[in-house]
Order: C-alpha cells, then structure tokens, then sequence
C-alpha cells in the first residue's frame, strides 16, 4: 500500500474516521434512488480554433438547457499556469462560452474560480491569458478564493462549510472543466471541478480541508449542494498520466456537455478508457445525484467507440482501465 | 519612483477602509482580517490602522485565537498577524499572550501520533519529516508554508515578550519543517517538496515568505539566490512584494517595485510594505 500525504491525513483524524462510518451519501438507498435516464452530448472539437460557440450551442440544446433571465456563474479550472502542459481549461473554451450564455438570454453571466495552489489569482489568469483574450475580464471575474461568503449548514461530518456568495447566489453554474487525470481521484471533471467553489480565504491554500473530509467525499458533498449545474468539459486537449498539473497533453477532441454532472463525467470517463465505475466519487454520486450506468445515459452527438482514446494512467490507477 | 509607488498605495488603502475599521480583499467587500491586517500595518502610526485594530481585536476568541472575518466562526491562521501587530503597537497585553499561546499549541496534524505510527511501519510515505511540525492555515488540518512562516516571524518577534523553552522549541522545530519542505530547485513550494515521488518546483510568493520565515539562518544562502532570480523574472505583483520583503530583511539589495497599482487590497497592502513598513516583519535568528 502506497499512501502520500494527503491520502493519510483523512486516515490520522480519529472523528473523521467516525464521520465517514455516518456518511449517507453512499449508494443510494432505495428511496433516493434516481430513475430515468440523462441526456450527455459529445461534439467535435479538432482544435481551439474551431467554432467552439456554435459546437457549444449544439450541445447545451441537445440539452434542453434554458438560461434565459438567469444569473450564471462560469466556473473554469483555473489552477496553476506551466506553459509545457494544459493544466486550465483553455481560454477560448471559456471565452465561447461566456458568448454562448450571454446569446442565450441569460441575465448575467460571470466568470469565477479559486485556484487552489496559488494566491495571485489575477496573475494567474493573466498567465492563462484569460485577462488578454476574453473582453473585459476584470469586470466580469469573480476571486472566489476572496470573495464574500455565507455558512451552508451540513458538509460531510463538518457541521458547515463557508461558500463564496457569488457561487451561492447563481441559478446556474456551468463547470468549464478539464478532462484530466488525477493522481488522488483518478480523473478530474466537472464534478472535481467545485473544489475552486471553495474560499481560500477560509480554508487555506490548498484548500486542505477538502482532503481531510476525503477528495471522493469532497466531491460528492460540492455536487449535493450546487446541483444547479451544467457541465462543459475541455476534452479539445486533456492530461493524462501524472495529471492534473504534472501530466501530458492528449489531443481528444471533444466537448462533453450535460446537465447531469455525473452523467458527464462517467461518460468522460468512457472516453479516457477509465471505468467509470472504478471512479469512487462517481460510484458515491450514482444514482442519487445522477446517472452514470452507460446503458441509462442517452448518448448524443458522437458515439464514444468514435471517440474514445485511452488515457496513460498512473501505477495506482492501472485497474482503472476500461475494457 | 519609489515614494510615487508607495503613496499612490497608502492613498488607495486610506480610501477604500470600510465604515467598521477593516478592509475587504477588494474595494467594497466585507473586512476580512488578512487585508486589514497588512494594511493596518502599512497605515502603521495613522488613525485609520488604529480603528483597523479595534475591529480586529474584537474578533479575537476566549481561546486567543482570531477568527478570519465578523463572518466566519473558525479559528485562523491569522493569529499570527494579529500577534505580530500586537508587537509593532508595543501592546503586550493579555490579548497578546493568549494569542501566543494559541499559537503555540496550533500544529499541524500530519504529525499526529497515528500518521507517525503509520509512517513508521510503511503504510505511508508521507515525503518529509513528520517529526518536525508547522502550522495550519486553520485547526485540524495540515501545516503548510505560509502560516508557518508567518508564525515563526510572530513568535519570534514575540519572544522578547514572552520567552520559554516551549516558543523556543517550536521556533527550532517549525525552522527545521520549513528546511525539510524546501524543494529541491532551492525554493518552496506551498507546502510539500514533492507528490507522488515527483519534485514540485518552487513558487516565488512562498519562497518569499519563507524566508521570511528563516530570518537569521545561516545555511539558505541558496535559496536567497533562487529568490533573487524568481525576482528578476519578474513574477507576479504579490510575489515581487513578497520576494522584495525577504531579500530586504535578509541584507540583499531588491530593486525598486514599479508595477501598476490594481484595486486588490490584501495585494496592495502588501506592496506597501515592501517599500515603507517591511521591518516590520524583521526578526531575529531563533528565539
């Protein structure tokens, strides 16, 4: 067995250890259990310099999505900058979709994230090239690491957790992820993406917390409470391997979009070569925050035989691979 | 180029005080402790710092430690900042004490008895000394640098104050966590030198602050080096500030800031610090 630090800490609290044994928010129980199917759409990206607004469009009416006279928050990731990889979700995928949402009626559209590696978050977005290639991007950003926050009771074992008001107060928020492995979680996607929801200024940079509840838990927890979401995923270029800021580019060449995050992110996953089933947040948030068996997922746009590309994937991860 | 830099700053700072004596991260947002913290520091000697203290002492809790806004009902790493202002005020009183002690009971908790046990039989390879403890940014979680390092200038400013074997011991302890998490490029990352087996490099704001942290230290001439590059590299606004406050209480010559000035407050205080009040974080060697 082969834990690092951040895996073991969750093991060292003896009252996390007797939170986790309290959790409910396992597989669902019969009462909760979801029914119906989700509607996930992959569309064809070659490169960032297609029409990624109108691939976009596509995508969130397939959907069924209406954003009309809603507030929306886009929430990137946004992490650190390495200008040999692809650790963010690339500016024109952001840049689209603040067009995308503004075309569609919403009424305000807003960009926010909070990096949890570093402090500077206007430099850090500057290196991405976010404040150079999206217009007015200052007004529009919100530090979500520094932003104004409100107690939401009930997080894991932890009585409350502290959550940026902007984040709070959106009807939507769209995960503008990056399809990625990760070397704790296995993949980072539109779900892994709310860990920039919580406030460094809380909690810390990194946003530790989050790993003493438990990254699977996390995740699970983030999702329970900003269900009001959409998901776009930035599979033009992921990472694999050591991934999600010291892997490799992998070209893909997708845009997965859906409103059931776990439903994206299990088919993200299919498209990585990773059971989605082998992914522990995904099993936790099957059925009771969404769908993630293929067979109930309404598939639209291409197929994944089309566009799957097996993903390197770490030593601890290997078992992942899909058949 | 200098007094233009730091004026056009203390001036935002004055302006953009909230009515209760704080400030925000940004103009119009609710005071948080972290940017009126280094702005009371900035403003230091002013009415405006004294009415920032005011509000920050009454966030302070019966167990010495301060909360991080009116908001937010968990202890913070910023009791550090709180100490350290305590010290450049003189105010030595029975606030300042428990807030030392607070801090001198606040660790991090990958260095619990059961992590060391599990270390200790393979079941973790944790990628540093768990013998060697820092500080949390709040309880119950792990210690990483930059409430380490701010911890280490608050104790060992606070050590003329309040000296014992217990402040001395985790002023040697938390020097030694902060030389163990070094990476190896001769910098810091914000918290480990590694992940998964795989170095991290450094980061030019943690590297900064921690050297603030190892004031007095003879062995980091190299990572006074790295610093001085990182700065040369022309890093972010809060790093050039960070990197300039180091290489300033470490001796070396740091060349004058001229960046434009942004409305982010906590990012603001600090570059007025780099070129006005920075003694203020100035320590000696180890308590």
């Amino acid at each position: 067995m082969n834990i690092n630090r951040r895996e073991f800490l969750p093991l060292a609290g003896a009252g996390l250890l007797a939170g986790v044994a309290g959790f409910e928010g396992g597989k669902a129980s019969p009462k909760n259990r979801r029914g119906g199917s989700s509607a996930v759409t992959v569309v064809k990206a070659k490169s960032y310099s297609d029409d990624l607004a109108q691939q976009m469009l596509r995508g969130i009416r397939e959907c069924g999505l209406d954003v009309r006279g809603q507030k929306v928050l886009l929430k990137p990731n946004l992490v650190e900058f390495d200008p040999a990889t692809c650790i963010n979700t690339e500016v024109s995928v952001v840049a689209a979709a603040l067009e995308v949402f503004q075309s569609l009626g919403a009424a305000e559209v807003v960009i926010g994230e909070g990096p949890g590696h570093r402090r500077d978050t206007y430099a850090l977005a500057e290196m991405a090239r976010y404040r150079s290639e999206i217009p007015k991007f200052d007004s529009r950003f919100v530090d979500l690491n520094r932003d104004d926050v409100s107690s939401v009771q009930g997080f894991a074992d932890r009585g409350e957790i502290y959550l940026p008001n902007s984040a709070l107060r959106a009807d939507l928020i769209v995960s503008l992820a990056k399809m990625k492995t990760h070397h704790w979680a296995g993949a980072t996607l539109s779900m892994k993406n709310f860990f920039g929801l919580v406030p460094g200024c809380v909690y810390g940079w990194p946003k530790n917390e989050l790993h003493q509840v438990g990254i699977d838990r996390s995740i699970v927890e983030l999702s329970r409470i900003f269900r009001r979401s959409f998901a776009i995923v930035d599979g033009i270029v992921g990472m694999e391997g050591n991934g999600p800021i010291q892997g490799t580019p992998k070209p893909v060449g997708v845009l997965v979009m859906g409103r059931d995050l776990p439903a994206v992110d299990a088919t993200c996953c299919r498209i990585m070569g990773i059971d989605p089933g082998r992914v522990q947040y995904l099993q936790m948030a099957s059925d009771n925050l969404g769908i993630t068996e293929e067979a109930r997922i309404q598939q639209r746009g291409e197929s994944l035989r089309e566009v799957r590309t097996n993903f390197d994937l770490i030593a601890p991860f290997r078992q992942y691979r899909l058949a | 180029m200098s007094d233009l830099y730091l004026d056009v700053r203390l001036d935002a700072l004055r302006r953009t005080q909230n009515p209760d004596g704080g400030w925000g991260y940004f103009p119009g947002k609710q005071s948080w402790l972290e940017p009126t913290a280094y702005a009371a520091l900035a403003l230091h000697g002013e009415p405006a710092a004294d009415r920032a203290w005011t509000l920050v002492k009454s966030w302070q809790s019966p167990d010495g430690s301060w909360k991080p806004s009116a908001e937010v009902q968990i202890a913070n790493w910023g009791t550090a900042l709180c100490v350290t202002i305590a010290s450049v005020r003189g105010e030595f009183d029975d606030s300042f004490r428990k807030g030392v002690d607070w801090l001198l009971g606040s660790d991090g908790n990958e260095s619990n008895m059961l992590a060391r046990a599990f270390a200790k039989v393979g079941l973790i390879h944790p990628e540093r000394n768990l013998s060697l403890t820092g500080w949390p940014w709040k309880p119950n979680s792990a210690s990483w640098v930059e409430p380490t390092a701010h911890s280490l200038i608050a104790l060992k400013q606070a050590s003329a104050k309040v000296s014992n074997d217990r402040l001395r011991e985790r002023v040697r302890v938390g020097e030694a966590q902060l030389l163990d998490v070094r990476s190896d490029d001769g910098g810091w990352n914000y918290g480990s030198r590694a992940a998964l087996g795989v170095n991290l490099p450094s980061y030019p704001e943690t590297t900064g602050l921690a050297l603030l942290g190892l004031q007095g230290r003879t062995d980091i001439t190299e990572s006074l080096e790295v610093a001085g590059r990182m700065l040369r590299a022309n890093p972010s606004p809060l790093a050039k500030a960070w990197l300039t406050i180091a290489l300033r209480l470490h001796g070396v010559d740091a060349p004058e800031l001229s960046n434009e000035w942004t409305p982010d407050i906590m990012i603001t205080a600090v570059e007025a610090l780099s070129c006005g009040n920075y003694k203020f974080f100035k320590t000696g060697g180890q308590a």
